[in-house]
């Protein structure tokens, strides 16, 4: 039996990523497959797995193509393939954790993982055909009370539990958006990257207390892409290889956010396993790439991965930490709150770019340690990665 | 107020019809299992804890106390325009800890809610033909 291989991520890539682009969904996972089989230096005959996550937040519009990894690997020149995974979430480290799985286990030696958004499957682009969606199921106990959109289970309750359990501020909240928007600043990808102030963000008002418009990522449409190989292949290829040292997922539940625990729930759980699973500890971290899907989803990545003590995240932010030249860069090429979403990819994207030293005025110094984490509530998890 | 706009109405099933008879009935009703005692909410056809597929709804206190909330500022579904802001809340029973349920919290000012304050359920009739299980506070007349 064949000893289990060290995986490594050896290539990453965009696509068109903006505002309403026009682009299908396909086009956009195209290039962004094309992207980053460019940056491994990779041909299509190199690549024999994927795993592919597309999938509508709601009802799909009449017209929208699919993206599907059977598809897609035709389309690329992967075939054939000996892995492929479709629509495993809950966002994108679910194809993460699958194309890491399959290498250690060797059902594939170079799995391709892709996650592709429209904006118009977004919840708030949803919001006109509210109506349309059935209350059945755990809608029925939802629906009705006026739980329409993610943000309020997923973001605002948790937000003020969190406020009312730990004393966390708004203002603390504000400052994490700072920071992020100085990081975009610093990336010529972002979109948004004009300064922000704290009480810039304060007389925002609220969409559903105590969450704002700024608590929330930006819905784009975008494709990314990041491939995945054996050490032994990796050390053939165009980039520095940037090794997978730990990997934990971490699952209590579906969509149960307004009803669990709403301060220790997946990234606490996560946490456990990762450092677990490798000699390292949050100490020798030189940057954090932690999903921000809302602000408190972060809050809770950096308690849940031990960068903090449970309920102290807010006075972490606040003093400065996560800031680039902090004791923990966070989120440094701005956040899906300012790069726009990608459901988890960029983290991953933006960790294996700082390992390289690729980033430019945003680079950490001599980055070798980086965890990104994906995903909250009932159902997340977290890749730490290092270097030579 | 377009009194044509209907509220989105829960679709029960077999495991959830006892719920909103039970409401239209003005009694708070969850689903409990037979062989261990433990409650079970949102409505699953096993008990997570004993396994057993023996259970049975029973009503509980209507007592609660607030776990979080969220005042809801706009209206992203057309029932709710003549009706924002409105408090999204999830209450936790007493009946056995980390048992939680989704309502909306009433008859208490928007500046006077509190994460651990008492309530007790009250029914309203929202629409026509849909009654909810809101809760108010505790002791409010
Ligand atoms: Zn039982």
């Amino acid at each position: 039996m064949a000893e289990t291989p060290r995986v490594a991520a050896v290539g990453v890539g965009y696509s068109t990523t903006g505002r309403k682009t026009g682009l299908t969904s396909r086009k956009l996972a195209i290039q962004a497959c094309g992207a980053a089989m460019a940056d491994a230096g990779v041909d299509g005959t190199d690549v024999d797995g994927i795993a592919v996550l597309w999938n509508p937040a709601g009802p799909a519009p009449p017209g929208l193509d699919e993206v599907k990894a059977l598809d897609l690997a035709q389309m690329m020149g992967y075939v054939p393939v000996n892995w492929h995974v479709d629509g495993v979430g809950p966002a994108y480290i679910g194809p993460a954790l699958q194309a890491i799985a399959a290498i250690r286990a060797g059902f594939c030696h170079t799995c391709v993982t892709v996650r592709v958004i429209n904006q118009r499957l977004s919840g708030t682009e949803l919001k006109a055909g509210a109506d349309a969606t059935p209350s059945t199921g755990d809608e029925q106990f939802r629906r009705p009370f006026g739980q329409l959109l993610p943000l309020q289970a997923i973001a605002a309750m948790p937000m003020q539990r969190h406020m009312a359990v730990y004393g966390t501020t708004e203002e603390q909240f504000a400052q994490h958006a700072v920071t992020q928007r100085y990081h975009a600043s610093l990336n010529d990808d972002a979109i948004f990257r004009d300064p922000l102030s704290v009480d810039d963000f304060l007389a925002m008002p609220y969409l559903s207390t105590p969450l704002r418009i700024l608590d929330c990522d930006l819905p784009v449409d975008s494709g990314s892409a990041v491939i995945y190989t054996t050490e032994e292949r990796a050390r053939d290829l165009a980039q520095k290889p940037v090794f997978v040292e730990s990997a934990a997922f971490s699952g209590t539940g579906y969509m149960a956010f307004e009803i669990e625990d709403m301060v220790k729930n997946a990234p606490f759980h996560t946490g456990r396993h990762l450092w677990e699973r490798t000699d390292l500890t949050p100490a020798d971290v030189d940057c954090a790439q932690l999903y921000d899907g809302f602000s408190i989803i972060t809050f809770q990545w950096l308690e849940g991965l031990g960068f903090c003590g449970p309920g102290e995240s807010g006075p972490f932010v606040e003093a400065g930490n996560t800031r680039l030249g902090g004791s923990l860069p966070l989120n440094t090429d701005g956040g899906a709150c300012n790069v726009g979403r990608r459901h988890g990819t960029n983290f991953c994207i933006e960790s294996v770019r700082q390992i390289r030293g690729q980033c430019g005025p945003r680079q950490v110094p001599d980055a070798n340690v980086a965890v990104w984490a994906n995903a909250v509530g009932p159902f997340g998890g977290a890749v730490l990665m290092v270097g030579e | 107020m377009d009194t044509l706009v209907k509220p989105p109405m829960p679709v029960p099933d077999a495991l959830t019809e006892f719920f909103w008879e039970g409401v239209r009935a003005h009694k708070l009703m969850i689903l409990r299992c037979r062989n261990c005692g433990h409650f079970i909410h949102y409505p699953r056809p096993v008990c997570e804890r004993c396994l057993s597929e023996d259970l049975a709804p029973e009503e509980v206190s209507g007592r609660a106390t607030l776990y979080s909330y969220t005042i809801t500022m706009k209206p992203w579904h057309p029932f709710w325009v003549d009706k924002v802001p409105y408090v999204l809340a999830t209450v936790e029973l007493p009946e056995q800890e980390g048992l939680k349920m989704l309502t909306n919290l009433v008859e208490c000012p928007h500046d006077a809610v509190e994460v651990g304050m008492p309530l007790e359920v009250t029914f309203r009739e929202v629409g026509e033909g849909l009654t909810l299980p809101f809760f108010k506070p505790a002791g409010a007349v």
